[in-house]
């Protein structure tokens, strides 16, 4: 006989079942409105899935790389803002005739677990044809790895800079259509070797994926094209006292690259200022880092004249960058615009921009996607669908695209933060460095890519001047 | 002495209806759910389960078991063949003992160290160990490949989860059973009732002669079994483990889970996992945007707010509640005995 206990007990797990079957249920009302949807329309929506980070480190870019992703829709497909925030959505787009719905904004926190579990949701959950995103480097080595178990969906990265993810997975349906973390460092050997005249220089970053990644860029052209690497640093990632790292860091190097970011460059600029009496950025040069809003604040004045390289350039004067700015301004306001010529917003821009014309080339299509992902092969992007530069891609589906060498100036606007000037543009940038990275060279840590003498990258010696007028 | 603890037995046809109920999901629930929702909350649970029997038997509540269940993870993942770390391409199920050997070994050797300490630093040192192993496997690239290791070769029994996700489900199913059955039953042995007796009396078992260090040792080597079982079957349901599945938010989190379901039920990890699966899934879509403090995007917010809620009403969980709600409908047949105060763990 049972006691009560166990008749409540019995009844508690009835009550489960019915929640769960109610969950059910509401999984299937989801596709139902669907259904409805698709019969509402002018034939069967386009279903597009949106990954970005809303927590983690970062949490902040998720509207920006909302805006981006928006941007495309409303300039090549016709939408309009749904609401003031760009995750409120869009309404109206149509592709090719066929009405386009974003069926969620994923929200992940970095960690390649999340992204897959957003992925997941937002794919099989949400039935999504496509999906743009994610944003960070393990998530993209995820995403991409996800897509190869998925050859009948599509994947465009967001803004994830991780080598890998095109590299070494090869997913045939994965395409990343803006330049990789290594990518984004390129034209800054050749600067340091051939412009600076370093014949050796010191390394010194954060000890995880993305600075192994950025550092990597700059060692294999540096020592492609004869420089030597005698000594590589590694902080630990959140390290906010450098001066045991800045004292490793050897005095009779002609330069150092620096790998730093975040709160941990500002440290580390103080720091060294303190130990070594100034920081000589004639013989310094910087990776993405270095032109960061908040480090220029902070500690902008010892930087100037450093030299730093990103895949934009935030003073071009270029009408196609002065348009995609008043765009991002006209549909969400000032804020959102000041992020519009950051990496995350221009990442899911592109992204999203080479979706909407393979999906016009290819008439809408998603049932068979094996032809949008062909088009989305020979897909290329210039003019206003790329404001900083054309966009064609690999035999990887990577990126070949170009990036721009920048200096810190002194302040000319009189709000007291130093500026940053543009002064050249590397071209046709390819993920390869001309073979230095291939499937088969171990990914980039603490010591690879080993510093050696070889054939130097294609756009070494070719950096083209620019001259952006003064904002 | 803690009655909830060492006299209250599972009702075995609440178990059976339950179980019953969980192998006829898959006819139920869709194949996300199935995944995404159940499957995950299964092999949390485990992991909180190997948190549970640590804090309700031993009175260790231990921040480590995510430290172990990633040694486990990583051993497996690097010993069969996946893309990225060292890819040794052993039979899964080969690794599949390798890593959880390994899982228990490591959780031995710590355990005898960490067992010194009690409380606080006992919490710390657990904790420290977690973020070791977090660090290493970030740092030590050539063991956790670039962004982890992808692409894992899983055993037969599972199949290719991307395309039937019943097997891993079945698998996972029948592992938590076991998992609780088998801690269930370990607490009634000789050994069990020792390790209750360390709990609340160490000075007076020692008096009597036993090894409190010794018992203390083996309870969190047993406890590293089953989180090292856990990491398996989380690598089985994400098909890959990077250093970010082990950080410090998901030491946190399988404290949160073990907190919610109730730190002194072992039943109370897998509604833990469930209502955590729950949440942080659907709160994503159902979540109404309020001002900037609730949103989709507060999925964290919304768990902090359970776990404060829970730890002020209920130092048992979920599971508390229910047990006291149970309590208020029962009508006393006897004098009702003095209402067993949940010990805190000092």
């Amino acid at each position: 006989m049972f006691r009560r206990s166990h008749v409540a007990l019995v009844a508690a797990c009835a009550v489960f079942a019915a929640c769960g079957s109610e969950s059910n249920d509401d999984a299937d009302k989801g596709a139902d409105t669907n259904k409805a949807a698709e019969g509402g329309g002018g034939g069967d929506p386009i279903k597009i899935g949106f990954l970005s980070d809303c927590e983690g480190a970062f949490g902040s870019f998720f509207e920006p790389t909302a805006s981006g992703a928006n941007l495309a829709l409303i300039k090549y497909a016709g939408a309009k803002p749904a609401g003031e925030k760009p995750t409120d959505g869009v309404t109206g787009a149509t592709i090719a005739g066929k009405p386009v719905e974003i069926v969620g904004y994923g929200c992940a926190d970095d960690t390649a677990d999340k992204a897959i579990e957003e992925t997941r949701r937002l794919m099989e959950q949400e039935d999504a044809d496509v999906l743009i995103g994610p944003l960070s480097g393990d998530e993209g080595i995820a995403v991409a790895n996800y897509a190869k178990e998925h050859p009948d969906k599509t994947f465009v990265n967001g803004i994830a800079g991780a080598q890998d993810s095109t590299l070494k997975v090869q997913a045939p349906n994965f395409f990343r259509f803006h330049p990789d973390g290594a990518q984004w460092s390129a034209g800054l050997g050749d600067y340091a070797y051939n412009e600076l005249g370093w014949k050796n220089a010191a390394i010194i970053g954060d000890d995880y994926s993305f600075p192994y990644t950025s550092l990597a860029g700059f060692v294999a052209e540096f020592c492609a094209i004869g420089g030597q690497i005698p000594k590589r640093v590694w902080a630990p990632l959140g390290e906010e006292d450098y001066s045991s790292y800045i004292s490793q860091i050897p005095e009779d190097v002609d330069g150092l690259y620096v790998g730093i970011g975040g709160s941990g460059l500002i440290s580390f600029i103080k720091q060294y200022e303190e130990q070594r009496g100034r920081v000589d950025t004639e013989r310094m040069l910087g990776n993405v880092f270095w032109d960061d809003p908040l480090v220029l604040k902070e500690v902008g004045k010892s930087l100037v004249g450093g030299v730093t390289s990103a895949m934009t350039a935030a003073d071009s004067d270029s009408p196609e960058v002065a348009a995609y700015i008043q765009g991002l301004k006209d549909n969400y306001g000032d804020e959102i615009a000041g992020a519009g010529p950051s990496v995350f917003t221009y990442g899911y821009y592109t992204g999203m921009t080479a979706l909407i014309k393979a999906l016009e080339a290819v008439g809408g299509d998603v049932a068979d996607q094996s032809k949008l992902q062909a088009e989305l092969a020979k897909t290329t992007l210039s003019g206003d669908e790329a404001p900083w530069g054309d966009v064609k891609l690999d035999s990887n589906r990577q990126a070949v695209s170009n990036v721009f060498l920048k200096k810190i100036v002194e302040d000319t606007t009189g709000d007291g933060v130093p500026d940053v000037q543009t002064f050249a543009r590397v071209n046709e940038v390819d993920q390869t460095f001309n073979g230095a990275f291939s499937a088969d060279t171990p990914a980039p840590d603490r010591d690879n890519p080993k510093c050696e003498a070889g054939e130097a990258p294609p756009w070494v010696g070719k950096a083209e001047d620019v001259s952006f007028a003064k904002k | 002495m803690n009655p909830i603890v060492s006299t209250k037995r599972f009702s075995w046809p609440a178990l059976i209806v339950v179980v019953a109920l969980a192998a006829i999901a898959p006819l139920l629930v869709s194949d996300f759910f199935l995944n995404s929702i159940l499957t995950k909350a299964l092999w949390l649970g485990i992991a909180a389960a190997s948190l549970i029997f640590l804090a309700a038997y031993a009175g260790m509540v231990s921040l480590g078991q995510v430290g172990i269940y990633g040694i486990a993870g990583m051993a497996y993942a690097n010993l069969v063949l996946a893309d990225g770390g060292a890819g040794a391409a052993w039979n899964p199920y080969l690794a599949l003992i390798g890593a959880l050997v390994i899982a228990t070994v490591v959780g031995l050797g710590f355990g005898w160290i960490a067992a010194r300490s009690e409380g606080i630093y006992f919490l710390m040192i657990t904790l420290a160990f977690s973020v070791l192993v977090y660090y290493f496997f970030s740092q030590v690239t050539g063991l956790s490949g670039f962004g982890g290791i992808n692409s894992v070769d899983l055993p037969g029994v599972v199949g290719s989860p991307e395309t039937d996700p019943v097997p891993r489900y079945f698998l996972t199913l029948v592992v938590a059973v076991l998992v609780f059955l088998g801690l269930g039953a370990l607490s009634r042995t000789a050994f069990g009732l020792g390790m209750q007796g360390v709990r609340d009396e160490p000075a007076r078992m020692r008096a009597l002669g036993f090894d409190v260090t010794r018992h203390r040792t083996l309870a969190f080597g047993v406890a590293a079994f089953v989180a090292g079982v856990a990491g398996v079957l989380s690598v089985f349901y994400n098909t890959r483990i990077t250093p970010g599945s082990i950080n410090l938010a998901q030491t946190i989190d399988v404290l949160i889970v073990a907190v919610i379901g109730g730190l002194y039920r072992l039943e109370g990890a897998w509604v833990g996992a469930l209502t955590y699966a729950l949440i942080d899934n659907y709160s994503r879509e159902w979540v109404p945007e309020v001002g900037n403090v609730l949103g989709p995007a507060r999925f964290n917010t919304l768990i902090g707010v359970l776990f404060l809620i829970i730890v002020l009403a209920s130092p048992g969980g979920l599971i508390g509640i229910w047990d006291s709600l149970m309590a208020k409908v029962r009508t006393p047949r006897r004098a009702p005995a003095p209402k067993p105060v949940p010990q805190t763990i000092e």
